[in-house]
């Protein structure tokens, strides 16, 4: 008898352990956060970002996501369309002298750091020149020949040669402007930030920090740009690694905001009411290199046929649901120096044929090997799909995911003997896609860097190379040669250009004031926001 | 004295066992053909600073040097800095072991509260109804693995009944309502420690849906474990002469038959225990729970071979103590079995 109570006690034991639970959760759950007037107005966002140093000076990942929040650069850039290129940040006005060279800027007044320094002219000096000697994205530095503090509140910039450096500036990597005390504590102990510790004059401080779990931004009181009613008092970011899981959590109402959220957990939210959604451009680009060291790769019929092979709309329905664009050259539409004047291939197998013909490959018979970045989904979805195309003209591509950094050493040690394809996701560390996309990938080398194409023109090095010289002082001589430039890089196509993607949210209706900026792909700034009133 | 000898020998094996791991750990960490100091620096440095960083790191050494190195820093108690986070390991290990702890003590507390009863009723029942139930839920337990579990609980427990929360350790109005004051990491015990009882409640529903996820295999194995070693035990003679006896049936069965028969479930206790120790990574990564698991599978994938060895190290430790600790409780329980 009792044994038998027992046997029933155990077999549905957790069961009943479940079913107890909900009466006792519901009360925390629904509580309210809006109703008590002592509870902060909380934004709650999750992220995948993770943080890989909070020093602003080495950062160049995924933090910036929080960092753009906590410092300021001098200028911002805005998106394509807006009525004024950029925006001023720490800097008020500015100006370049006509060769370009020299570059002054005024500081906004009466700007504090969350350590209570003032904003100075030193201070900017200082960052800069940190940023130029030791900066994750240091190289974005190389035409700084010096920095001079003219008196507080006036910077002046000396460049070896014409550079843009209101793009410089506004970068989201290398460019923020940081607390002189903090520079020097960080020089004694090289590791000073990393507990968590900034000093910046953002509008958020940081509060807490605990890795791989949230992190807590609470507002600066003594912000420049001063605070409104219904902006957010703290911004809690969870980091969740997992898209299903933050997906789960916005519509669960975890969370306000799921930053990060992949295309494929995008469609979900289509036909809910209570949501937006928001697809924009971005400054990502994927881009397929061709090893033109050997054959057949080396002929560039071969390589025009792989490029009229590749069906382009069907790699972008495959890979990002339709979230895309076909690219036009490795330069993202939006970004100087894109221009619609630049070719794109349709894809036409006839036509690749006849090429595959022409360089004597009628029968086929090539075995290609292309490798991929085996931690990125969208290529591991967009792979067989050239794998298929290709088959088609003869090609037989064999298909191999490696981590991107093993892939990467691959291609850069030992070229002659590397993979034949080479997927890349890239995007420009600030936007100017001349002197990152086009010199990073498709300018010759010594030794190979991103530029896995291994490719050598001297008409494209020499056209990109004076077209960098005359972007500031003459914007339509320089881009009508950087358009030369890129219809030869189509034409020879060294590299393969699938598509620029765009980058999709999700904004639930009690969220207000989201903006997206594609020059910042990997910052939301939360100060923009708000909360909605409930209707 | 018997003891105490054994002890020593053991942990001068274990010792041998600490170091066996390790070299290999580091071997395998550096051969993989992908240089460290890129991962460090970010994707698009310079040559030059690559360079710089692997003076810096000291990546440009023999690498039995590099071990060296690695090992005497290691017995001074300091185990590196990671270089995905640049922050130092050890606080990174510790900081995520009680999320791991706690997650692992509740699955296996689960696993053997109910694992072991569940086997002694299917043996007393054999061949009943209830002996069907609970061998399908033992054999599910065993092979349904922890992603698809977990999945599905999240799915039921909290997408369609709203029951248990869908992740992480607290709730987010609790952290700023009523937060925990961590004194151990083990936010069930700070909590109660603190007698915050909203927060002991809301850690506690958070707990329940990783925790069944991670309880089901070694549950399973508990469960068919004791079933097994019980029939054998109820054919012997003293089982006869007990009842014989008039010895009533619950203290037969739970006292004088289970005692001789749970020493082969203590031996996969412990070992499905140090197994859960790793297996609590999945479990971690569906719930994102911030334990060892989210860690492990950051530093693999950015090659953070300092953080990879101390997580390996720590694994291997794991594995000695807990091996040891149940060869100490079965000597204990059957005062046969001589520790040698």
């Amino acid at each position: 008898m009792l044994l038998k109570r027992f046997a029933w006690l155990f077999v549905v034991g957790m069961v009943i352990a479940g079913c107890a639970a909900p009466a006792a959760v519901a009360p925390a759950g629904q509580a309210a956060p809006d109703t008590a007037p002592a509870t902060p107005n909380v934004l709650t966002v999750s992220s995948t970002a993770n943080v890989t140093t909070w020093d602003p000076i080495k950062s160049f990942s995924t933090e910036a996501e929080y960092l753009a929040n906590l410092y300021e650069p001098l200028l911002r850039i805005n998106p394509p369309g807006a009525a004024e290129r950029f925006s001023p940040v720490l800097a008020e006005s500015w100006e370049s002298d006509a060769d370009g060279k020299t570059w002054t800027f005024k500081l906004r007044p009466n700007v504090k750091f969350h350590d209570g320094e003032p904003l100075t002219a030193d201070a900017v000096k200082q960052s800069i020149e940190a940023a130029k000697d030791h900066a994750g994205a240091s190289f974005i530095w190389a035409p700084l020949e010096s920095v001079e503090a003219v008196d507080d509140l006036t910077v002046k910039f000396n460049l070896s040669y014409a550079a843009p450096l209101d793009l410089i500036a506004s970068s989201l990597y290398g460019a923020w402007i940081v607390s002189p005390k903090a520079l020097a504590a960080v020089a004694a102990d090289e590791n000073y930030f990393e507990a968590g510790v900034e000093a910046g004059t953002g509008p958020y401080m940081l509060e807490s920090y605990t890795p791989d779990q949230e992190v807590l931004l609470t507002r600066f009181d003594d912000y420049w740009g001063n605070w409104q009613d219904g902006q957010f008092d703290k911004v809690l970011v969870k980091i969740v690694p997992e898209a299903v899981q933050q997906q789960q959590m916005l519509e669960g109402g975890e969370v306000d905001l799921a930053l990060r959220l992949p295309a494929e957990n995008y469609a979900s939210f289509k036909d809910k009411p209570g949501y937006t959604l928001l697809t924009e451009p971005s400054f990502f680009n994927y881009v397929g290199f061709l090893n033109t060291l050997r054959p057949p790769l080396d002929n560039p019929k071969v390589r025009q046929a792989i490029a009229y092979a590749i069906p382009y709309q069907d790699i972008i329905d495959v890979a990002t649901f339709g979230q895309a664009t076909q690219a036009r050259g490795p330069v993202p539409a939006g970004v100087w120096p894109y221009s619609e004047e630049v070719t794109q291939y349709a894809t036409d197998l006839e036509k690749a044929k006849a090429l595959m013909a022409e360089a004597g490959f009628a029968d086929g018979g090539i075995d290609l090997r292309l490798t991929y970045a085996a931690e990125n989904k969208t290529e591991e979805r967009f792979a067989p799909v050239i794998k298929d195309a290709l088959a088609e003209i003869g090609i037989n591509v064999s298909i191999e995911p490696i981590l991107f950094n093993q892939q990467w050493e691959e291609a850069k040690s030992d070229p002659a003997n590397a993979q034949d394809m080479f997927l890349l996701l890239y995007w420009p560390t600030y936007s100017d896609a001349g002197t990152d996309n086009l010199y990073s990938m498709f300018h010759s080398s010594e030794a190979p860097f991103f530029n896995l194409s291994y490719w050598k023109n001297e008409e494209f090095d020499t056209l990109i190379d004076e077209a960098a010289m005359l972007t500031v002082t003459d914007p339509d001589a320089s881009l009508e040669k950087y358009v030369k430039a890129q219809n030869l890089l189509v034409d020879e196509a060294p590299g393969i250009f699938f598509f620029d993607t765009k980058a999709p949210f999700v904004i639930p209706d009690h969220i207000g004031g989201f903006q997206y900026n594609l020059n910042y792909p990997f910052a939301t700034f939360f100060y923009d926001l708000y909360r909605n009133p409930a209707q | 004295m018997n003891r105490l000898e054994f002890l020593i020998r053991r942990i001068v094996a274990s010792l041998f066992v600490l170091i066996g791991v390790s070299i290999i750990t580091f071997m395998l960490a550096r051969v993989v053909p992908s240089n460290p100091a890129a991962v460090y620096i970010g994707p698009k440095a310079r040559p030059a600073d690559i360079e710089r960083v692997t003076k810096q790191l000291g990546l440009d050494q023999p690498l039995p040097l590099q071990y060296a190195r690695y090992m005497g820093d290691l017995v001074r108690g300091d185990l590196g800095n990671s270089i995905s986070t640049k922050r130092p390991v050890l606080l990174e290990l510790q900081s995520r072991l009680p999320a791991t702890l706690e997650l692992l003590f509740a699955g296996m507390l689960i696993a053997v509260l109910f694992g072991v009863p569940m086997g002694v009723i299917s043996a007393q029942k054999q061949g009943k109804a209830s002996d069907l139930a609970i061998r399908v839920v033992a054999i599910l337990g065993v092979s349904i693995p922890a992603f698809g579990l977990g999945l599905l609980l999240q799915i039921l427990f909290f997408r369609w009944l709203g029951l248990f929360p869908l992740s992480g350790r607290v709730g987010k109005e609790l952290r700023f309502a009523s937060p925990i004051i961590e004194n151990t990491g083990f936010l069930l015990l700070d909590s109660l420690i603190t007698l915050n009882f909203t927060a002991f409640q809301d850690a506690l529903w958070h707990i329940v849906l990783p925790a069944i996820t991670l309880a089901a295999y070694p549950l399973g194995l508990v469960a068919r474990m004791t079933r097994g070693a019980m029939l054998e035990v109820q054919q012997q003679d003293y089982i006869r002469t007990a009842r014989a006896y008039g010895t009533p049936e619950r203290v037969t069965v739970f006292v004088y038959a289970l005692k001789n028969a749970i020493g082969p479930t203590l031996t996969v206790i412990g070992l499905t225990f140090a197994f859960a120790l790793t297996g609590t990574f999945f479990v971690e990564i569906i719930f994102n729970w911030p334990g060892m698991g989210l860690f492990t599978v950051r530093s693999l994938l950015n090659l953070d071979y300092p953080a990879i060895m101390g997580i390996a190290l720590f694994g291997a430790a794991g594995y000695v103590l807990i091996n040891l600790v149940v060869d100490l409780v079965q000597a204990w329980i059957d005062p046969r079995i001589s520790l040698r």
